[in-house]
């Protein structure tokens, strides 16, 4: 499971620096909810089976919680439930994909639980269109763009804005005061 | 930046720090000749090293200060008030000037450039201002005796050029003889005298005959130009140690070249002999220049009565003989504290403390090996292993341990300067200065503790003609303070001024809708909501504090060092502050324990005792601890964990702040070394949960923060049960929790 996916999407990563004259950027694609979405491939560190998960408390549903990675403490996100739908079926092609997001000057890792990781493709500009004004049933400023393959739409995640630190940091402080009121009931 | 600028900036700003300070010494004692050298001596040191890595800017306007602090130095001009102000404000220029370079820029940005302008012009002005220096920026003092000496009778034997040339020990290897130099340099003039110095041989056994330890102390009579000179050396100019000293040159020079010397076991009169200074027409010309000098009442102070001159086999000066014994002893001095003091850079010992970190989670992943292997000589051996860890994380924290004097010391040039803008007097004591901390906490702390002490002097120490009529010495005193106590440290601010007044702040509160105005409040309370957002008490807002920012942020950056603060106060008597924080921020002894299937990590030092329980239902939280009511939290509930509470639970019985908590979990698993891994921005809205460690399986436990935990459960339960005091709850709620960093 885990090894699969990590083999399959190393082999193209290291290629990603050789092409670099074409107007085409490498993606890497993943299903999540039976849906194909993908996301630049310079934006991905590396890939790694589910597991270990650490929960954290009080906290909205789409962090699912914390994992080592190498000695580094790595939140991990359900993209499934940030997008407003239900949360990620753990299953065995599950993997955590960790994602490096800039954001002012520092970097943060963050990882995404998805479905199953497919390949790295190289989508030409040409064949990206801008993301329609609704229908996606996912806000507009988390899509880049609609990438064409095959005859098939592929959502092309804005990353960045998916995972913005800011706006997650935001909503859980306002997740977290509705939390402390939850949590003063039972008390008493 | 290259690595001698990275040392230059370094030593230029720890220089700085004690030009600053010997300053500030000077105004209270203007006549401290041992001060007033020091602080020649790091300017001069300053502007020598901007010399050899080329930073221009830096050279030229320290060239000036130097002028000046030279001027003060041989009493030509009188230190006043003023020109100590002129002093502190060229230091802080000379600060901006380093850190230019410490930023890489070339040049520094016009509004600093005209700064320096401004400073030249008026250091230039006091310079000019002294009959006989005529504004002349050469650094050849004492012009006036010189003239003096060319008045007398002519005699005077200073048309030589000195050289001190020491060879460097790759001289010989490279290929060149050290004597040929000499043969050379005597192509250009005449040279009068020699002398070898041979202080640098070591003894017979451990000399290399291919290293040159030669020195040379050279007078040469020519008319060549001090570039000629320079040039015979031009082969070695790298690897050798040159100084010339032009014709004319005066006994100060001399004594600077003392100074510089590079020699340090010399015995005096060699030392004498070697300056060029015993030749009998100088010492004849000496003796004139002091005469003369005694006629001149300025220059009264440094000359040295003739009884005084020393005679040894001849007649020297007294102020060389002086120069070349604070020489020796200075030698000394700085000899015991080189060998104390290794310096490190800072990222080294991050990356030390970072692995001794992995260490620690490694140990105890090794540990838990040995315990499930039950093999008894494996759980010895690491047993054995993890003590030994245990004092490397200790000794390896020790080492970030920096004393907090540096920081409290800033705070003299602070007082100095407020005082004189605010027209009180005020004086600042400082105690404790050796106490230690962690270097992250100094470097964060000198914040608040400025936002305090300007408080201090701006709100607390009243003015002068208010301080008299309430019966108090007209000079206010601000004291800093700290002291360890049991694994935290404490910073005091306190101030003899005129305290807290309860009602103005009860009032203002209520204005700013912080409080209702049917709260009934403590004292404490009431005090301590001057650490509320949006809270000042003076209406009127000078430069100094009052904008109201103050005071929250103070708390914000004590918060995030996981430390405390609080004030006490006597009305008409002065107010404390109390700053209470940890000794370090990396790794903190934990008390593990579980729930199902995840870990938590309690923070041992709050950790009182642990009971077992049997049935802990019921509606009332809260349980009889030998005749205390004893309120415990229910991780499982406050957490959402699902599943059932086994028959038997634990509770771990807390404190924070003065008040006690039990917290009720599944097992207890013991002490744990926690390395504490921040949770990173996304998180930094979580309350009640301080950090993360990484346990000994690989798996990620979260660090409880009791005093957090226990706020939110209060204020959860306040605000269901008292929902008219909502606002206040709000804002106490932070007052006493200990946040851990959610970031380093």
């Amino acid at each position: 499971m885990g090894q699969i996916s990590t083999s399959s999407a190393a082999a193209p990563t290291g290629g990603a620096l050789a092409v670099h004259d074409a107007p085409s950027q490498q993606y890497l694609t993943f299903s999540l909810g039976g849906e194909m979405f993908a996301v630049g491939i310079l934006n991905v560190k590396e890939i790694i089976e589910y597991g270990h998960l650490t929960e954290i408390p009080m906290m909205p549903t789409f962090i699912r919680g914390v994992i080592n990675l190498r000695g580094s403490v790595v939140p991990v996100i359900d993209l499934s439930a940030r997008f407003g739908g239900k949360s990620t079926e753990v299953s065995r092609r599950t993997c955590i994909v960790i994602v490096e997001v800039a954001d002012d000057d520092t970097r943060h890792d963050i990882g995404i639980i998805v479905d199953a990781v497919s390949e790295v493709l190289d989508i030409p500009a040409s064949e990206i269109e801008p993301p329609p004004s609704f229908g996606a049933r996912i806000r507009a400023d988390f899509i880049f763009g609609m990438g064409k393959i095959a005859g098939k739409f592929v959502i092309i995640l804005n990353i960045g804005k998916v995972l913005s630190v800011d706006e997650i940091a935001m909503l859980t402080s306002t997740e977290g005061l509705s939390a402390d009121s939850a949590a003063g009931t039972p008390l008493g | 930046m290259d690595e001698l600028t990275s040392v230059y900036v370094q030593e230029s700003r720890e220089q700085l720090a004690e030009m600053e300070a010997g300053l500030l010494r000077l105004e209270q004692t203007p006549d401290d000749r041992d001060t007033i050298n020091a602080v020649f001596r790091a300017a001069h040191t300053i502007k020598g090293g901007s010399g050899v890595i080329e930073c221009h800017f830096i050279e030229h306007f320290t060239h000036l200060v130097e002028n000046l602090l030279d001027a003060l130095r041989n009493d030509e001009i009188e230190l006043s008030s003023a020109i100590t102000t002129l002093l502190l404000e060229c230091c802080d220029h000379m600060g901006h000037l380093v850190d230019t370079l410490a930023a890489g820029t070339p040049e520094p940005d016009p509004t600093l450039c005209a700064d320096g302008e401004a400073l030249t012009g008026r250091l230039k002005d006091i310079i000019a201002a002294e009959p006989g220096r005529g504004g002349s920026s050469s650094l050849t003092v004492t012009d006036d005796t010189v003239e003096v000496e060319n008045l007398g009778n002519g005699v005077v034997n200073t048309d030589s050029w000195h050289i001190s040339v020491r060879f460097g020990r790759n001289v010989m290897r490279g290929g060149m003889d050290p004597l040929s130099f000499l043969r050379y340099l005597g192509n250009l003039g005449e040279i009068i005298g020699t002398e070898t110095i041979t202080d640098a041989m070591p003894a017979a056994a451990d000399m290399d005959p291919e290293s040159c330890y030669m020195g040379f102390e050279i007078r040469l009579q020519t008319r060549a130009s001090k570039s000629e000179i320079e040039r015979v050396f031009d082969f070695v100019r790298d690897d050798c140690d040159l100084r010339i000293l032009p014709p004319q040159s005066t006994v100060t020079d001399y004594i600077r070249l003392i100074n510089e010397l590079p020699e340090d076991n010399l015995r005096l009169g060699e030392m004498l002999v070697r300056c060029g200074a015993l030749t009998q027409a100088e010492v004849d010309a000496g003796l004139k220049a002091q005469h003369a000098a005694e006629d001149t009442p300025a220059a009264e102070a440094t000359a040295p009565p003739l009884g005084e001159i020393l005679v040894e086999s001849r007649m020297v000066h007294k102020e060389i003989v002086d120069a070349a014994v604070n020489r020796q002893t200075q030698i000394v001095d700085k000899k015991a504290r080189e060998a104390q003091l290794v310096r490190v850079h800072a990222d080294k010992l991050d990356q030390l403390i970072d692995l001794v970190g992995e260490l620690v989670i490694a140990g105890a992943s090794a540990n838990l090996l040995a315990l499930k292997s039950n093999q008894s000589d494996l759980v010895e051996a690491t047993s054995i292993l993890s003590r030994l860890v245990e004092s490397i994380r200790d000794s390896a924290l020790q080492l970030r341990m920096v004393q907090i004097g540096d920081t409290f010391n800033r705070f003299n040039r602070v007082v100095r300067d407020v005082s004189k803008e605010l027209g009180k007097e005020i004086e600042l004591s400082i105690s404790g200065a050796d106490t230690e901390l962690d270097k992250t906490v100094v470097e964060k702390i000198g914040d608040p503790l400025m936002h305090l002490v300007r408080n201090s002097l701006d709100h607390g120490i009243e003015p002068v003609a208010v301080r008299l009529e309430r019966g108090k010495r007209a000079c206010g005193r601000v004291s800093l303070n700290a002291y360890h106590d049991s694994g935290i440290i404490v910073i005091q601010v306190s101030d003899d001024g005129g305290g807290l007044n309860r009602e103005k702040i009860r009032a203002k509160a209520i204005e700013r809708e912080l409080i209702q105005p049917g709260d009934n409040l403590g004292d404490k309370e009431i005090i301590n909501l001057i650490f509320e957002p949006g809270f000042s008490t003076v209406d009127k807002v000078s430069n100094l504090s009052g904008r109201g920012v103050g005071m929250d942020v103070v708390r914000r950056n004590i918060l995030a060092l996981r430390g405390t603060v609080d004030v006490e106060s006597v009305e008409g008597q002065g107010s404390t502050f109390t700053i209470r924080l940890p000794l370090t921020l990396a790794i903190i002894d934990g008390f593990l324990v579980g729930i199902e299937k995840a870990a938590y990590v309690i923070p041992l030092d709050s950790v009182v005792e642990c009971i077992e329980q049997k049935n802990l239902t019921g509606d009332r939280n809260f349980l009889n601890l030998r005749g205390e009511a004893l309120p415990f939290i229910r991780l499982r509930d406050i957490f959402e964990i699902p599943g059932e509470a086994p028959a038997r639970e634990s509770i771990v019985v807390v404190q924070s702040n003065g008040r006690r908590a039990g917290i009720v979990v599944d097992h207890l698993m013991g002490e744990f070394q926690t390395v504490i891994k921040p949770l990173g921005r996304m998180f930094a809205h979580l309350r009640g949960i301080g950090g993360s460690t990484i346990l000994g399986s690989g798996e990620v436990a979260l660090i409880l923060d009791v005093g957090a935990l226990v706020n939110l459960v209060t204020r959860a339960e306040e605000e269901r049960l008292l929902p008219h005091r909502h606002t206040l709850a709000l804002a106490s709620s932070s007052t006493n929790s200990t946040a851990i960093p959610s970031g380093r």
